[in-house]
Parts: structure tokens; C-alpha cells; sequence
């Protein structure tokens, strides 16, 4: 057995090393682009899980997890998707993604005003990004973004980082075709950024197809860290996408990683993202005529409490979303139901758990306890951390 | 964000904390998003819901009292 010394190896036509060696210790660092586990600092980046629902023309997060449409200035509402991709979709589908987040233009039959936008925001828990391993103080340390994207119409687009812990901002102009290309996109530290160890945003993305004058100057600094402002987040865009009704703009295969070099996606299991989306949204039960597995006990007798735990633990004390209607609940008690149109409120709640209880509508005997059923296929429970 | 005018926000009260502490506890609000549903909000500094809240109450406006 032979022994190959060397201090470092490099691709004949490259201008850095693929491996450095370090000279004594016996160890090396490697440039790879292969998978390594637990790199990818986006949840649902391959767009796999929507608890919500599949299409919506409301802004906000309504599809996708962890993923929002937002807009303003509109005549008719963007809609927003998680659109099923085919093999028609060369690229990001031989790489194995199956769902794209995909926003279609509504009719702006008043133009472009200064006012106008459409953009998709994803936020970043800054307590993930601080303990990611960037040194985001750093010149010398990178993060590299990178995803899949594609537009009915073909023209230069924006994409803008804001570290809102420190009121920094970073922004790049993205050249989108009608067909699918990867874009990556290395961005160093900076030494006036600030990432708080706390379950704010860190950092928040934002793909743009439109913004209206009010938030862009034709003197716009790109691709460097700048103070943030309103009125300065690209340089001035065309219009061509907001006025061209049912435009189209999609994503996939988002992935922040930290070093300089985008590796391949990290494709996780649904299961798996499922989980990491529930810290910030949980769909506790939507399936008409199914139990929810929440037991009512009545604590009076016009007054239900129905101790729920969430698993795993919440970003925040979550928001309650319920569908709210003629008797969509019921509670199955002593050889009767109690049927209400919606949870009261939410008592004595925190980030792991919390007390439903309706005392409009429920009369039964104190001390007896139910079962909890939906009666409406619009009913459900939910409950929303999102940054 | 552009707030709706009306219905608004309208105060909630935790029930199990009024009736612990013997008076009122309004530590919640709800909004309609749409006719059929309705999203009730803690008084939680990190909540995002919340933070609108308070954006909309600085602006001036009054929720509703609790019931």
C-alpha cells in the first residue's frame, strides 16, 4: 500500500481547491456540491406540503407552508398555488421535484401604479440563522441562495434579502426566461449585520415579479448589504409582468445554505417537512363527520373546555383559524349532541398548548364529558405561529 | 396592510383566567377574515396576528368590548 501526499486537490481548469489538506492533523476540507444532511435553512423548499389548501387569492400564507403571496394595488387579486409539476417541466422535474409555489397575475386593468406589487416572501426564524454556522459578521463567510424559477414573461426580476434585526438589506436582479433554470447566488456577511437568538425574523426573502415606483429607485444599489429602505428595495422594474393579466410567476427547490457554493437540494421526506412546518401552522382537523380527538369536558353546563396539546411546540402563543358556522361542531355526550358554530376562545394558552371552549351554545350537565366532532365540511381547527 | 373598517377586531375574554383571578382577563381578539371563518388572537408580543392588532390600534382604532 502506497501513501498519496499532497496538499491540496484541484480541478485541472479551476481557479480553487476542490480539497485542502490540511499538512498535519489529517484532516481536509472539501468543496463538495453532493447532499450532506441538514444544510438547507429553507422549510418546504421542494413545496411538497400545503396543510391550507392548494390555491388561494388571498395574501398571506394560504398554500404552500412558510411560503406568502403578498400583493397591493391590485384590480383583480393574484392567485396563489401549489402547482403540481410534470415531466413537461424540464429541470427542476429530472431533479426530482414534484410542486412548484405559483402565483398567477390577476387583470391590473389600471396599469402599474407607484403603489402596486406582487411579491413571495419566506421567513427565516433568526435563532435557526444565528446558530447556522454563518459567521454573518464576516466578508470572507457566505450564505449561497438557490432555487428554481420560471415566468410566462421573460424579463429581469429581483430578488431581496432583509436582515431585520439589523435593518440591512441585499438585493440581485434575476434574469427569468419562459423556461425553468436554476439560479444561485453566493452573499457574503457583512460587518453591520445583526441576527438575534430569538424566534423573530432573521431573515426574510422576497421573490419579486412587480414593484410599483414607491419602493424602487433606477439608482438602486444590488448585490451588496444596504441600509433598508421602503422606498429603495431594487432598482425600478418594468411593468410587463403586473400588466400582463394571468401572468405567471414559480419557485422550487429553494435552498439557503451556508457556505459558497450551492450544493444540490436537500430533498427531505414529506413527513419530515410536515413536521418542521407545524412549529409554525397546524391543521388540528378539517375532515367532515370525523372526530378530532379533542375531548370537551363541561366545566358548567353551558361551558365546554377541550384541552389541546401542539405537537411539536409552537413558534408563538398560535392564532386560532376556525371555520365558523351553523353548527359545524358538535359534542357527543351522555346519548345526546351539543352542536355550536364555533370556538368562544382560546384560555389560558402558550406555545405548547391551550383550552378551546365555546359557552354560547353548549347545555349539557356539569362534570360530563364528549367528543368533539366536525359536523361541516368548512369547519376545521387551526392554529398559526407564522413570522 | 390594509385593515377591514368593518367588523374589526373585538375583544375576547379567558374565561379560565377571569374566573382564577376573579375579574376580567382580556388576553385574546378575533376578526372575521371571511364569513365563514374567524381567527381568534392571543395578546402574544411575538404573535404576528398581534402585531397587526396593535399596528391597526395605533392608527386609532377601538376594538369591540368583550362580551
Amino acid at each position: 500500500m502506497s501513501t498519496l501526499k499532497v496538499n491540496a486537490i484541484r480541478g485541472t481548469g479551476a481557479s480553487s481547491d476542490a480539497i485542502s489538506v490540511n499538512s498535519t492533523d489529517g484532516t481536509c476540507t472539501a468543496n463538495l456540491t453532493n447532499p450532506r444532511s441538514f444544510r438547507n435553512l429553507i422549510i418546504n423548499g421542494g413545496m411538497q406540503v400545503a396543510q391550507r389548501g392548494s390555491s388561494s387569492t388571498s395574501d398571506g400564507v394560504h398554500t404552500v407552508d412558510r411560503f406568502a403571496m403578498g400583493y397591493g394595488g391590485e384590480n383583480e387579486a393574484p392567485t396563489q398555488a401549489q402547482h403540481d409539476l410534470t415531466s413537461s417541466d424540464t429541470g427542476p422535474w429530472e431533479k426530482g421535484f414534484r410542486n412548484s409555489f405559483h402565483i398567477t397575475n390577476g387583470n391590473q386593468t389600471g396599469g402599474a401604479g407607484a403603489g402596486d406589487y406582487a411579491q413571495i416572501i419566506y421567513k427565516i426564524e433568526a435563532q435557526d440563522l444565528a446558530n447556522s454556522g454563518w459567521n454573518y459578521t464576516s466578508t470572507s463567510s457566505y450564505i449561497t441562495l438557490s432555487f428554481w424559477v420560471k415566468s410566462s414573461v421573460a424579463q429581469t426580476y429581483y430578488v431581496r434579502l432583509n436582515a431585520e434585526d439589523a435593518s440591512k438589506a441585499y438585493s440581485f436582479a434575476i434574469s427569468v426566461t419562459t423556461s425553468w433554470q436554476k439560479i444561485t447566488k453566493s452573499i457574503p456577511g457583512n460587518s453591520n449585520l445583526v441576527v438575534n437568538e430569538d424566534n423573530g425574523c432573521g431573515l426574510a426573502l422576497y421573490f419579486i415579479p412587480f414593484y410599483g415606483t414607491n419602493f424602487t429607485t433606477s439608482g438602486h444599489t444590488n448585490d451588496s448589504w444596504i441600509t433598508d429602505s421602503g422606498s429603495d428595495q431594487v432598482t425600478d422594474m418594468t411593468s410587463t409582468w403586473w400588466t400582463t393579466n394571468d401572468a405567471t410567476f414559480e419557485v422550487t427547490g429553494v435552498q439557503l445554505e451556508v457556505g459558497d457554493t450551492a450544493t444540490e437540494f436537500e430533498h427531505r421526506l414529506y413527513g419530515d417537512e410536515l413536521q418542521r412546518c407545524k412549529r409554525y401552522f397546524q391543521m388540528y382537523a378539517n375532515s367532515n363527520g370525523k372526530y378530532t380527538g379533542i375531548t370537551a369536558v363541561y366545566y358548567t353546563s353551558t361551558h365546554i373546555e377541550c384541552m389541546i396539546r401542539y405537537e411539536p411546540e409552537m413558534r408563538a402563543t398560535p392564532s386560532l383559524i376556525q371555520g365558523s358556522g351553523s353548527n359545524y361542531y358538535g359534542v357527543y355526550r351522555d346519548g345526546n349532541r351539543d352542536d355550536f358554530d364555533s370556538f368562544s376562545g382560546l384560555n389560558a394558552s402558550d406555545h405548547r398548548g391551550g383550552s378551546l371552549y365555546n359557552n354560547t351554545a353548549v347545555n349539557a350537565v356539569s362534570g360530563q364529558v364528549g367528543a368533539v366532532i366536525l359536523n361541516s365540511s368548512s369547519a376545521y381547527i387551526s392554529f398559526s405561529a407564522e413570522i | 396592510m390594509t385593515y377591514p373598517t368593518n367588523p374589526i377586531y373585538k375583544l375576547v375574554k379567558d374565561v379560565t383566567l377571569s374566573a382564577i383571578e376573579g375579574k376580567d382577563v382580556i388576553n385574546q381578539v378575533k376578526i372575521k377574515p371571511t364569513s365563514n371563518s374567524e381567527k381568534i388572537i392571543p395578546f402574544h408580543e411575538a404573535n404576528t396576528d398581534y402585531q397587526e392588532y396593535l399596528e391597526w390600534v395605533a392608527e386609532g382604532n377601538t376594538a369591540d368590548p368583550a362580551d
